[in-house]
């Protein structure tokens, strides 16, 4: 029993024991937009709050990250989306997908994506299959290409997390001696006067 | 703890930038020239602690130090953290630059309140009873601190007790280990320095 307990915490720790500023990396894949959430010591947020707003600032949809700190959505809107994602506690990060950024039609949700191809009577094989096939075969290369850049899209965003420099924690130790070696500075000053 | 940027309500961020300002004005008052150095090393400290990520498990966790902060600068916390949330906040985005006021207050005010509470059982002379004193203040100040925090995001409109029983919970390992860590650090700085921890600024 005491165990399950610990497991349970530690479970629950490792859901919210975020560094203190949380991420966001969110890229088009077609028609859905594939976000994913972290943390700046490299932990994903999972279960955090995702939001998505457009540009008048009206929220669009939200959901939940999973496990990996992933969350896809379908492109509600051909506008600049911005998506906030919420982990708790006061963490909260933002990103803006550019309207520029999305394609041109955007399917409506709940719609199947798949372009059916059109029956033809068979009279004018040649122009019908022309006319098809630049349709179909675009979606296909959007596709294959969404599937085989998945995967490149999140070694980016792993390597987008920002982590601490070293060279920018000394920076920070240097700062406050210096800060406080001038207030030192002149209330030594004072006092000799 | 770092509350990060558009969280937290105007009335809110107002109200801690209020109490931050005042509790740095105090603590700026009381400093004496010879605490400038105690000053600049524990701002450091608490500079580098939330930083320093140490893996607790699946997950990983961070020293906080205001405790300690508090024991030996009292008062002088305030500008202190201050200065070391300013530096966090600018250098890695911990925190919002708006929520600086919040944050402060949070540390800050957990680690005054400890040092004025428990702060006399680290000058006895009985180390068992300093030992409870520096483990007091630092499990204190994080718990305190997480309550600040319960309260900030409540009055910004999240239910405060799910809120705080998620902050108080993860926190729970953090401060066991400030504790004992903030214990052993007064047993240690009695026998090295004892005036650190005499001359504090009241």
């Amino acid at each position: 029993m005491k165990s399950k307990n610990l497991i349970m915490l530690l479970i629950l720790f490792s859901v919210v024991a975020l560094g203190h500023k949380i991420n966001i990396f969110a890229t088009v894949e077609g028609n859905q937009i594939y976000t994913q959430s972290y943390a700046s010591d490299g932990g994903k947020v999972k279960g955090g709050t995702i939001e998505v707003y457009d540009k008048a600032g009206n929220k669009l949809l939200t959901g939940k990250t999973d496990s990996l700190g992933e969350y896809s959505f379908t492109i509600p809107k051909k506008d600049d989306l911005k998506i906030v994602v919420l982990g708790g506690m006061g963490h909260r990060a933002e990103t803006i997908v550019p309207a520029e950024d999305l394609p041109e039609v955007v399917v409506p949700k709940g719609e199947k994506t798949q372009v059916k191809p059109k029956k033809e009577p068979v009279q004018s094989p040649l122009i019908a299959t022309a006319e098809i096939d630049t349709m179909v075969i675009r979606k296909m290369i959007e596709d294959a290409l969404d599937r085989k850049l998945h995967p490149v899209m999140r070694m980016l965003a792993e390597q987008k997390k920002e982590k601490v420099k070293f060279t920018e924690v000394i920076g920070g130790i240097g700062y406050i001696f210096g800060i406080i070696g001038i207030f030192a500075f002149f209330m030594g000053k004072k006092k000799n006067v | 703890m770092h509350i990060a940027e558009g969280v937290l309500s105007a009335p809110v961020l107002i109200g801690g930038a209020t109490i931050a300002t005042a509790g740095t004005a105090i603590g700026l008052k009381k400093i004496e020239y010879q605490d400038m150095p105690k000053i600049a090393v524990l701002s450091s400290a608490f500079f580098v602690a939330s930083l320093i990520h140490i893996p607790v498990g699946p997950a990983s966790a961070h020293l906080i130090l205001n405790g300690l902060c508090g024991i030996i600068l009292g008062w002088a916390s305030f500008p202190a953290l201050l200065l070391a949330l300013f530096l966090q906040a600018i250098l890695f985005q911990f925190g919002g630059l708006t929520a600086l006021g919040v944050n402060t207050t949070t540390m800050a005010t957990s680690a005054v309140f400890c040092f004025l509470i428990f702060g006399k059982l680290t000058r006895v002379s009985n180390q068992t009873v300093n030992f409870i004193g520096g483990f007091l203040c630092g499990f204190l100040s994080v718990l305190i601190a997480g309550l600040f925090v319960a309260v900030s995001l409540t009055l910004s409109g999240e239910v405060f007790i799910p809120v705080a029983k998620m902050i108080v919970i993860v926190h729970i390992p953090i401060m066991v280990i400030e504790g004992i860590l903030t214990g052993f650090v007064v047993l240690f700085l009695k026998k090295v320095q004892p005036e650190l921890l005499e001359n504090y600024v009241q």
